[in-house]
This record gives C-alpha cells, sequence and structure tokens, in this order.
C-alpha cells in the first residue's frame, strides 16, 4: 500500500470502526486500494483453478472410472437379474472394496443390492481375482450360478428365506 | 430432441415462474440477467417437483404435465400484468449513483473476464475428464436416487429403503428428480445430465450474484463480487463435481437477493410493496429445503429471523427507520416456501426411512454436555474459515474480511431489515450446523473433516453478496477526484 501513498495529495475517506470522514495522506482512495489487493488475491487463485484443471488430452472419467467399473462390468449381470427386489451381495474386503459396492448398486439400480449374504441370489464382485469364484466362500449355501467375467460372479444362495 | 427441448421447457418454466412474482420496475439489462440467472434454478427446482408429483400420481406422460404447467404459468402471468398494469410495482434503487474512476473500472471488468474464462476453462474440461464427478456424492447418492427415480417406473419407492443407509434415502430429491426428468425425455440415463446441471447451477450463481449487486450497488461491486465466488476454486470444483452443496448456495443466495431486493425497493421509493418477490423469496427457500436437509434449517432461520427483525425494528420505528409489515412479510415467505415444503413433508414421512442424524437419541445428551465436542467443533470451525474455498496464498475469508474493514461500510443506521435478516439467517444456520456436529452419530472429526468445508461454501455466495451491499463503494466525489 505504502507504494499507492503520496504526502502531496490527500483524499477523504472513512474509518469502518468510527465513520467519521478522517483525511489519509493517499493518491488512491482507500477503497480502491482495498479493492485491488482483493481482485489481486482473485486472480491468484483464478491461476490455481486454471492449473489444476485436467488436461485437455484427458480420456473421459478416466479417474474414478465409473462407466467403466460399474455400468460396463455389471451389463451381462443385469440383463440376468430380476427387474426389481432385493439381492445380496458378496465383496473383498479391504479399504477400496466399499467403493466397489457402491458402483456395483449404481450399475444395478433399480434392484436394491444388500450388502448381506441372506438372500436368494448373491451378487459376487471381485474386480482384484482374475478368475473363478474366490476359494472360501462365507456360507456353505452359496452355489455360483454363473461366472460373468471381469470378477463378477452370481450365487444362488440354498439357505435364505 | 436430445437435450435441448427439456432444456428450453425447464428454463421457459423458470422464467415464468420468475416473471410471475417479479414486481420491480428496474432497468432491462441487469433486471433481465437477473431474472434468467434464476430462472434456470427454479426452472430445474420445478422440473423436480412436476417430476416427483407425476410418479407420486402414476403419471407417465411428462411432457404433457410439463405443457399443463407451462400453460397454467402462462396464464396466471397474464392475468397478473393485467392486474399490474393499476398498481405499479416496486422501482429499483439502482437509479443511485455507483460511479466508480474509469481506469478502475477497466481493471475490475478485466479481472472479471479473466476470473470468468478461468472458471469457464476449468469448469468445461472437468465436465468433460469427471461427468460422474470426482467424488462418491455424485453416483453413490444422487445420481443413484435419480436411476431408482427413472429406471424404478412405478416401483421407483424400492430405492428409498433402510437397506441401503449408506445411500441416505432421507436426502430430499431435487437433484435426483430434476436429473430423472430430464433422463425420461432423454429415454436413456445420460451421465451428461447430472454433470451439465451442476455446470448450470455453478455459474446460474454467479449469475444471481452478479446480476443483483449490479442492481443494488452498481457493477463496481458487482463484479468484485463474482470475480470472489468465481476465484473460489472449490465452489467451481463442487459445482461441477455435482456436489448438492452447490445448488443449495444458489437457493440460500436467491432468498436472501430477493429478501434485500424487495426491502431496499420498498424504503428507496416508498411505494407499495407487492407480495411477489417475498413469495419467490420463499419459493427459493422451500427448494433449499427440498434440496438437502441443511436447507430446512436455513427456511426455519429465515422465517424466524424476519420475525425477530420484525419485532424489533416495530419497537424503534421512526421516521428515517419506517416500520414495515413484518407479520406479513414473514407470512409470504411462508406461502412461498408452504408447496414445496409440504412435499418434503410428504416425502420424508411417508416414503424416505429416518435419517441418521437422530438414531441414537439416547447419546445425545452425553454429547451435548461434552465440553470438549463444543473445543473440537470451534477448533475446526476457525480452520476452515481459513481454509475453505482452497484458495491459493490468501483465504477468500481473509480478503473479504479486509476489504470489509479497509474500505469501510455504507452509512450503518441504514441497514436495510432484508439485509439484517439475512445475516441474522445465516448466523442462525451457522449456529444449527454446530449443533449437529455436537450430536453427531459419526465419530465427529471425521464428520467435521468430510463437511465442514462444503458446509462453509453453502453459505459462501449469501455472504459475499452480503458483504458487497454493505463495503463502502465510490460516490462521485470520489471518482472525480480519482
Amino acid at each position: 500500500m505504502a507504494s499507492l501513498t503520496s504526502d502531496a495529495e490527500h483524499c477523504q475517506t472513512y474509518n469502518a470502526a468510527s465513520f467519521s470522514p478522517i483525511r489519509l495522506p493517499m493518491k488512491l482512495p482507500r477503497v480502491s486500494v482495498a479493492f485491488l489487493v482483493f481482485l489481486l488475491g482473485c486472480l491468484l487463485s483464478t491461476a490455481r483453478i486454471v492449473w489444476d484443471a485436467p488436461m485437455p488430452s484427458l480420456q473421459p472419467d478416466s479417474k474414478l472410472g465409473v462407466g467403466r467399473r460399474s455400468d460396463r462390468r455389471f451389463a451381462a449381470l443385469r440383463a440376468s437379474l430380476p427387474q426389481r427386489g432385493v439381492t445380496g451381495y458378496l465383496g473383498e474386503s479391504g479399504a477400496a472394496a466399499l467403493g466397489d459396492y457402491y458402483l456395483a448398486q449404481y450399475a444395478l439400480a433399480p434392484l436394491v443390492v444388500d450388502h448381506s449374504v441372506n438372500h436368494a441370489l448373491v451378487v459376487g464382485n471381485f474386480p482384484s481375482s482374475t478368475g473363478g469364484a474366490p476359494a472360501a466362500l462365507p456360507s456353505d449355501h452359496l452355489q455360483l450360478v454363473q461366472d460373468f467375467g471381469d470378477g463378477v460372479l452370481l450365487f444362488a444362495n440354498k439357505g435364505a428365506n | 430432441m436430445g437435450l435441448i427441448l427439456p432444456a428450453v421447457v425447464c428454463f421457459a418454466l423458470g422464467f415464468l415462474l420468475v416473471s410471475l412474482g417479479w414486481s420491480r420496475q428496474g432497468s432491462l439489462l441487469p433486471d433481465l440477467l437477473l431474472r434468467a440467472s434464476l430462472a434456470v434454478g427454479y426452472g430445474l427446482g420445478v422440473f423436480s417437483v412436476t417430476f416427483f408429483l407425476a410418479r407420486v400420481c402414476r403419471v407417465g406422460n411428462l411432457m404433457l404435465v410439463d405443457l399443463l404447467v407451462l400453460g397454467l404459468l402462462t396464464a396466471a402471468l397474464l392475468l397478473a400484468a393485467r392486474a399490474s398494469r393499476a398498481a405499479p410495482g416496486l422501482t429499483g434503487s439502482e437509479t443511485r449513483s455507483h460511479t466508480s474512476p474509469a481506469w478502475l473500472q477497466r481493471v475490475l471488468t478485466g479481472a472479471f473476464v479473466i476470473a470468468l474464462c478461468g472458471a469457464l476453462y476449468s469448469g468445461l474440461l472437468r465436465l468433460r475428464a469427471y461427468p460422474h464427478g470426482d467424488g462418491w456424492d455424485a453416483f453413490a447418492i444422487w445420481n443413484l436416487h435419480a436411476r431408482f427415480l427413472f429406471r424404478g417406473g412405478p416401483h421407483w419407492r424400492d430405492g428409498f429403503t433402510a437397506l441401503i443407509p449408506w445411500s441416505h434415502p432421507d436426502y430430499p430429491l431435487l437433484l435426483p428428480a430434476t436429473i430423472a426428468h430430464f433422463w425420461t425425455y432423454l429415454g436413456r440415463d445420460d451421465p451428461r445430465v447430472p454433470a451439465s446441471i451442476g455446470f448450470c447451477f455453478t455459474f446460474a450463481t454467479v449469475g444471481v450474484l452478479y446480476s443483483a449487486l449490479s442492481i443494488l450497488r452498481g457493477r463496481a461491486r458487482a463484479m468484485l463480487g463474482a470475480s470472489a465466488l468465481l476465484a473460489t476454486p472449490s465452489f467451481i470444483e463442487q459445482g461441477v463435481w455435482q456436489y448438492a452443496d452447490i445448488p443449495l448456495s444458489f437457493f440460500y443466495l436467491a432468498t436472501i437477493v430477493l429478501l434485500c431486493l424487495h426491502d431496499e425497493g420498498t424504503w428507496d421509493a416508498s411505494s407499495q410493496p407487492t407480495a411477489g418477490l417475498l413469495a419467490l423469496g420463499g419459493v427459493a427457500a422451500g427448494f433449499a429445503a427440498w434440496t438437502k436437509n441443511e436447507g430446512v434449517l436455513f427456511l426455519g432461520a429465515i422465517i424466524f429471523a424476519r420475525q425477530v427483525i420484525s419485532i424489533r425494528d416495530a419497537r424503534r420505528a421512526s421516521p428515517q427507520r419506517p416500520k414495515i409489515a413484518f407479520t406479513r412479510h414473514s407470512g409470504l415467505l411462508l406461502a412461498g416456501s408452504a408447496p414445496v415444503f409440504l412435499l418434503v413433508i410428504y416425502f420424508k414421512h411417508w416414503i424416505a426411512p429416518p435419517g441418521d442424524l437422530f438414531s441414537d437419541p439416547s447419546s445425545m445428551l452425553h454429547k451435548v454436555l461434552n465440553l470438549t465436542r463444543y473445543g473440537a467443533i470451534i477448533n475446526w470451525y476457525v480452520k476452515d474459515f481459513f481454509r475453505f474455498g482452497h484458495w491459493l496464498l490468501i483465504p477468500g475469508s481473509l480478503l473479504l474480511a479486509g476489504v470489509y474493514f479497509v474500505a469501510g461500510i455504507e452509512d450503518r443506521d441504514a441497514a436495510r431489515p432484508g439485509f439484517r435478516t439475512s445475516v441474522l439467517a445465516l448466523v442462525l444456520t451457522l449456529a444449527g450446523y454446530f449443533a449437529v456436529y455436537l450430536i453427531t452419530p459419526y465419530d465427529i472429526y471425521w464428520h467435521l473433516r468430510f463437511s465442514l468445508g462444503r458446509l462453509f461454501l453453502q453459505l459462501w455466495p449469501a455472504t459475499v453478496f452480503l458483504s458487497f451491499l454493505r463495503v463502502r463503494g465510490f460516490d462521485r466525489r470520489f471518482a472525480e477526484k480519482a
């Protein structure tokens, strides 16, 4: 602010606390200085917005990959399931597994996917697995109905009500 | 047909609704921009309501419903136009001088254009790169609900079940129902629809802020306010990533803008106050409640604040501070919000399972009495005051506070009731958020970490608007000197 001031020129401005007119040795009104500093701050963040923008060459949906990990993976399974109702779910363990479950539900809606094996039909979702059902299943009643590939399976639970 | 037809119908619905309540007679361009910006949000809101009602009433032909609503709104507008010929509407306060030096106008315009281009560039690239958003909220909550509404057909209620509590089936349906409405026109669940809606809400909020400040305080402060919003990285990111906090911030801002416009017009022109702007403000508050649960809190806060200011001003009425029929005004706000709020009640009571917030009432009292929780929340409130928005180097909140104190504020005694009502409503809303953190069933630190910044963002556009409404600008004396 110092570079903008001049002892020779004065202008009237107001102190925010007292609201009484005071005379400050300023070439620019305080309002202008405040507005300019404010704008500078805005432009700095605009630079961040532009800098952080994804590259135009980036493939659409390449980060979360919702379309790839959800709709495309479950397309064949979805066609084999009933149009509505509730189905069970069996997935991997670990931090990322919850996201996989959400993506399965998103793909299979309006079918409700309950995170439990206590249903007549149970969706198996093992995106890390290269082939087939896991060796150890949580229930003896689970029987593989169909392997749709890419870690997507359908089980029948003989013990479910 | 693509997206064009539903987009035109949606905008027309919003524009007709806004025009129906419009009782100002101001200069053409800022008024038109404000009405058009408001129309975006109102149109999307009406789209959600008509879709939801069509689903509830099992009406299959949505285009017919839209045409019916369009016809009704047009007829109401024609009737209102005939009636308004006899009674003059509110005169806006934009006739006051808001001159700023020419060089400053050029600098402000240049900076505003840079901020706008930067935000549009970034927003469009993000829209293209992340059509499903860049977080879980978009597809795991809003778009999932939209799929249940769209794909479920007559069984759309299936999705609002306690079996999938993580999808927050108790969340209101403004966004999901709007998305489903567009999908119904398209005949498929195209991910570009929710992404475009997020984009529209983001930039319509900027439009409302710019045009309202332009009307009330001139172009200089309008460009400053709009630049602040355009330069808030989180605002642009989360808007395009389809977080519902940005549409919510649109409706908070719309409510407050309409309240302030009404009161400023009433105060300055001493003309007959008309119901339209307040009722429109009420509709916006209702849409806020229909967007997110926090909106219900805001709706209560704004009506309560209006009553409190009413009582206070009634006691201090003087020639400089005229007494206005505030009780009637609160009633108009309430009347405007009532139809949509009744829809929220219907949804919460008859369709959605109970929310998770009050899932453990036995521990609430214990939490309220735990002083450590107060300390933790205050600590995060202070930290996020500086952090939210993800600004580069200088936090936006600090910049705003700086400009407020350095430039000074306009004559304090003339703080209009609309301004004071809005400030009180935002403070009450913020206090309400505090109370929610106090009783949250989740780990408090986790909850604060992942939501407080977004809650601040909800209030940010309205805060910027109110700040620049009061920040001192230039009068002719300064312009001539400079």
